[in-house]
């Protein structure tokens, strides 16, 4: 009867109920949202690489080389020599190395030129390895294998010719359309920058770099497909390689004498250190972003018990009704808290809708524009436990009209 | 005895300089039915406050059906109040948005501890009783007409059997037609079930209908408090 009597109460003043109801479910919403979205990018950044001891490249901060050499953001600073490359790979410690280059694109997907090891070491999310949805690994020196999304996205099929681009940018001026590669293998979706990544071998790199200098096409020259095929197209440097070692104990040793080779510049970092390191610098935005969308929901929470508090003026004569059948002053503080915890409730149930329907249309531009990919189930116990801090929130916040109601109920006759 | 004030004084808080009700002694025996009046302004609502527990008395014993309302603790009066006292105001009797059902449902919240079907076939004979249409039993409050309401209204007052009747002005807006059959229902059932009544209201013209008529300032001796 409690409830019924609530649930009514509320129904009969639907105006201003509404407008709170709104301002809490907006609220809501951008509290889970924010919750949801964090939760998934640090799972999202935490499973893009796994299994890959060291990542080496040019001398920079951990950070920089972390974000080119796995998640393709932002540029390498430099390469490294190819001599490098292998006298650290053939230490004794090292179990396999995957050699990376990068600088390519094609319609704003980078492009990874490495070797097949790539497809053989490289691993994901909880030791996933890479695995082809369609085709092969590449094997000729124009062959490509895509990402997941790559193909999905640009519709490509396996035989079709992709010409690559100069330069990372979307939209390229100088393009390799003399020497297009042919889609040969397209990789299972992982939920990585993978997915949006085209990979050749470093050959194939090497081969459309040919006549160029300083990132200058210099002569058209025509050399045929035949031609380049016998040219020697060892690369003379590479961006950066991954490692993975024989024992993780000797992870420190291996690192140390990589940033004290003396032949060239050189840097080793530990993903996971790299990856907790970025995780920080995000935290702070996130834990920021969390903090402003709490603020808005107790403003909301406030609005809630303002209306609530305004109403119980006007509810006078309801209040000397209920007084009047028995009701102890205790069943008005009672009432007026689960009006609050209706409207919060039914808040809760809005604004994840809302949230659910907005991941559900958002879902390609999130994957497209940032490789965020977010989990539209927003079931975990994460949100339950948030659920149950926005309510004792509630809770607490109604007690202010709460106790003015009980105030009224006590003094009604007076 | 169903009502004995002794000595009651009462005065609002913040008021102490200004006495509202000042009661040597007054009585009324039980399944009598008492007409009070008296000019508004004159203390009424304060004495039904008093009766009905709601209020408590600066000082004086006051008993209501053989109980103490001044020696109980607030809890106590709520429950006793719900158990025992009946009250029909002179208007908004009814939770507006309920039903005419769900209203007296509620009545029973505070009172009776037994179920929800028995106490539905309670209340559908009680409606029965009382002339109460069906098609309205389900009908919000705010729906009914005024005698409609008034009739619910004394439904809800009658629902836990209470020994002891309030009626608050009930016929103030009700019209000439409705009041009588208002009056007249609520007195044969107030016969019917023996309970005592206290019927407040200024208009002389229904004084007819009771067996005892009183003036509030005949027991409320306000000069002696000065």
């Amino acid at each position: 009867m409690l409830a019924r009597l609530a649930l009514h109460s509320l129904i009969n003043r639907k105006g201003s109920v509404m407008l709170s109801l709104a301002a809490m479910t907006v609220s809501v919403f951008v509290l889970f949202g924010v919750e949801h979205i964090r939760h998934q990018t640090k799972e999202n950044f935490s499973s893009t690489v796994s299994g890959v001891d060291l990542i080496v490249g040019a001398r920079t901060g951990s950070l920089n080389l972390l974000l080119y050499s796995v998640f393709r953001i932002g540029s390498p600073t430099n390469n490294i020599r190819w001599e490098t490359y292998e006298n650290i790979a053939s230490d004794n410690n090292v179990k396999w190395a995957i050699p990376i280059s990068l600088g390519d694109s094609h319609r704003g997907y980078r492009v990874l030129g490495t070797t097949k090891d790539y497809f053989k070491h490289f691993s994901y999310g909880k030791k996933n390895r890479l695995a082809l949805a369609s085709g092969r690994e590449f094997d000729q020196l124009f062959d490509v294998v895509l990402g997941a999304e790559v193909a999905r996205k640009l519709s490509y099929q396996l035989g079709d010719k992709v010409a690559l681009a100069h330069g990372i940018g979307a939209t390229s001026f100088s393009n390799h359309d003399d020497k297009p590669f042919t889609v040969v293998g397209i990789l299972a979706a992982t939920g990585t920058p993978v997915d949006q990544t085209l990979h050749v071998s470093l050959q194939g790199i090497e081969a459309i770099h040919i006549d160029w200098q300083q990132g200058v096409k210099v002569s058209r020259s025509n050399l045929t497909v035949e031609q380049l095929q016998q040219a020697n197209l060892q690369p003379k440097s590479i961006t950066a390689f991954m490692l993975g070692l024989n024992s993780r104990m000797a992870t420190f040793k291996v690192q140390r004498s990589i940033n004290a080779y003396a032949q060239e510049p050189v840097v080793a970092i530990l993903p996971g250190v790299a990856l907790s390191e970025l995780w920080q610098m995000i935290g702070l935005l996130e834990n920021t972003l969390l903090l402003v969308s709490a603020l808005i929901f107790v403003a909301a929470c406030l609005g809630v018990s303002a209306m609530l508090l305004a109403s119980i003026r006007e509810r006078r004569r309801e209040i000397q009704l209920l007084r009047i059948i028995g009701a102890p002053a205790h069943f008005l503080f009672l009432l007026i808290e689960l009006e609050a915890l209706l409207i919060t409730m039914l808040s809760c149930v809005l604004g994840a809708g809302l949230l659910a329907s907005c991941l559900m249309i958002f879902r390609d531009y999130l994957i497209g524009q940032f490789g965020l990919h977010i989990e539209v189930n927003l079931l975990t116990g994460q949100s339950l436990l948030l659920i149950g801090i926005i309510l004792l929130a509630s809770i607490i916040v109604a007690v202010i009209p709460s106790l003015s109601g009980f105030r009224k109920a006590k003094s009604i006759w007076a | 005895m169903a009502i004995d004030f002794a000595n009651i004084r009462f005065s609002y808080p913040g008021r102490p300089d200004r006495p509202v009700l000042n009661i040597p002694s007054w009585c009324v025996t039980a399944a009598e039915q008492v007409f009070v009046c008296g000019p508004s302004g004159g203390g009424k609502s304060t004495l039904l406050g008093l009766l009905s527990g709601l209020l408590q008395p600066v000082e004086g014993e006051l008993t209501v059906l053989n109980q103490r309302l001044d020696l109980m603790t607030d809890r106590q009066r709520d429950r006793f109040r719900a158990a025992h006292i009946g009250y029909v105001f002179q208007q908004f009797n009814l939770m507006p948005y309920l039903s005419a059902m769900d209203n007296i449902l509620l009545a029973t919240r505070f009172s009776s501890s037994k179920g929800k079907s028995a106490l539905k076939n309670e209340i559908k004979a009680l409606f029965s009783t009382l002339n109460i249409d069906e098609t309205l039993w389900y009908t919000a409050a705010s729906q009914l007409s005024v005698g409609q309401q008034q009739r619910v209204a004394i439904a809800r007052a009658l629902i836990n059997k209470p020994q002891l009747l309030i009626a608050d002005e009930p016929t103030s807006s009700l019209d000439q037609a409705n009041r009588d059959a208002f009056m007249a229902l609520l007195m044969s059932t107030v016969a019917e079930n023996q309970m005592t009544l206290i019927f407040v209201s200024h208009d002389l013209s229904l004084s007819g209908y009771f067996s005892q008529v009183q003036q509030l300032s005949d027991f409320n001796q306000l000069e002696g408090a000065k």
